[in-house]
């Protein structure tokens, strides 16, 4: 067995390179570096707890899994993000055609077929973890950005909370670089009319 | 700049701190203009509250529900350097007492070759020597095999028929085995598949 080594200061290209030749704890150090960071950007592009977790730990699982196919050019943090991202977003696109499909089918053509298609979601009892939630992103702030457009979100979230420049969220996100600057710039502008009435 | 506000985006330039030609001008139209001081602050506030958002905790077993998914693949050239490792010692004087065995040992193999290869002729020798002994010894065992399993007719009969026919027969028998293979595969996808 080979010896144990301290991973905590090498740079991420030599803990991938580990990981790389077999080593679990060189795996287990890239998730303890970014699985808060991956987390909250999920958490806080599809507000669920447990949707958030089901989609970082997907995240994790294809990129450890295709680490061969990582090129130490780039961060491997910008590979996370970007993944996390198009999970995300997917999650958000698939939760809104199931939306739809809660108020009637798409294909009622009268009211009544829209009624006899529709369900009502029966209102629970607030649970522990939905508690936490509401505390977790329940600020004015946490509130605002959950009100913007998911693009906006991502681009918000990787510039002004994991401290991302403008052309690094481009290259995660695959926007050119002057979208990346109208979105944040459109986001800020959301941002502060919905936190208008409010200390910012 | 003096008979005019900031722009959104020159206010976005100050916001994200750019240094550069244009931006000077910019500063200094601040510095004047109560307008757009006040909007650049409203800027920097919102931004401030962003960079303070905490980043969030997943639960504690995050970790090894993703581990428990993820292909720990160990390359055997990594395996064959741990495997080395294992046997080099730890301490010092035990790591020079080993280098110097080891050096030891392939200086004697190095004089060994060489000696065998200055003495070709006397490994040439003995190596027909140990080829002959193999196959004797081969052929004893063969002939026993068939012996016992045809009896000793069948291998009196084999021997007579000189290497053509131990030949034919060799290959008669490997082909039995892979025709045997390949129908009790058959019949086990063919069980397999009614199962399913």
């Amino acid at each position: 067995m080979a010896p144990p080594l301290d991973l905590t200061n090498l740079p991420d290209a030599d803990v991938v390179a580990l990981a790389r030749k077999g080593r679990e704890s060189a795996f287990r150090e890239l998730i303890r570096r970014y699985e808060r960071p991956v987390f909250s950007l999920i958490f806080r592009m599809v507000r669920d707890r447990e949707t958030a977790e089901d989609l970082a730990q997907d995240t994790f699982i294809k990129v450890l899994n295709h680490l061969d196919k990582y090129r130490p050019e780039f961060r491997l943090s910008s590979w996370l993000f970007k993944i996390a991202n198009n999970v995300a977003i997917d999650h958000l696109r698939k939760r809104q055609i199931e939306t739809v499909s809660i108020d009637g089918s798409p294909h009622a053509a009268t009211a009544a077929e829209v009624e006899a298609t529709s369900f009502d979601v029966v209102a629970r009892q607030e649970s522990a973890l939905e508690e936490l939630e509401a505390r977790e992103l329940g600020t004015a702030i946490e509130r605002a950005i959950a009100a913007l457009r998911p693009e906006y979100r991502a681009c918000i979230l990787l510039r002004h909370v994991e401290g991302r420049s403008y052309e690094e969220i481009a290259a995660t996100l695959d926007l050119p670089l002057g979208t990346v600057k109208t979105y944040i710039h459109r986001a800020r502008h959301q941002l502060r009319e919905a936190l208008g009435g409010e200390r910012e | 700049m003096e008979h005019r506000h900031l722009l959104p985006d020159e206010i976005d330039l100050l916001v994200d701190g750019e240094e550069g030609f244009g931006v000077a001008p910019l500063r200094a139209h601040v510095e004047h203009c109560a307008q757009c001081s006040t909007e650049l602050a409203r800027q920097r506030r919102l931004v401030g509250a962003l960079e303070r958002l905490p980043h969030l905790e997943p639960s504690p077993l995050f970790a090894y529900r993703v581990m428990s998914q993820v292909q720990v693949f160990e390359p055997w050239y990594v395996t064959a350097l741990d495997s080395l490792q294992r046997f080099v010692p730890r301490s010092r004087p035990a790591k020079v007492l080993a280098g110097v065995s080891a050096g030891i040992v392939c200086v004697t193999l190095t004089l060994a070759t060489l000696w065998i290869g200055s003495r070709l002729d006397v490994a040439v020798f003995f190596l027909n020597v140990l080829v002959q002994r193999i196959q004797s010894g081969a052929a004893a065992l063969a002939g026993s095999l068939v012996t016992s399993i045809l009896g000793q007719g069948a291998a009196d009969t084999l021997l007579a028929s000189g290497v053509m026919g131990v030949t034919l027969a060799a290959t008669g028998l490997l082909l039995t085995i892979l025709l045997a293979a390949v129908l009790l595969r058959a019949v086990a996808t063919a069980a397999h598949r009614r199962r399913s």
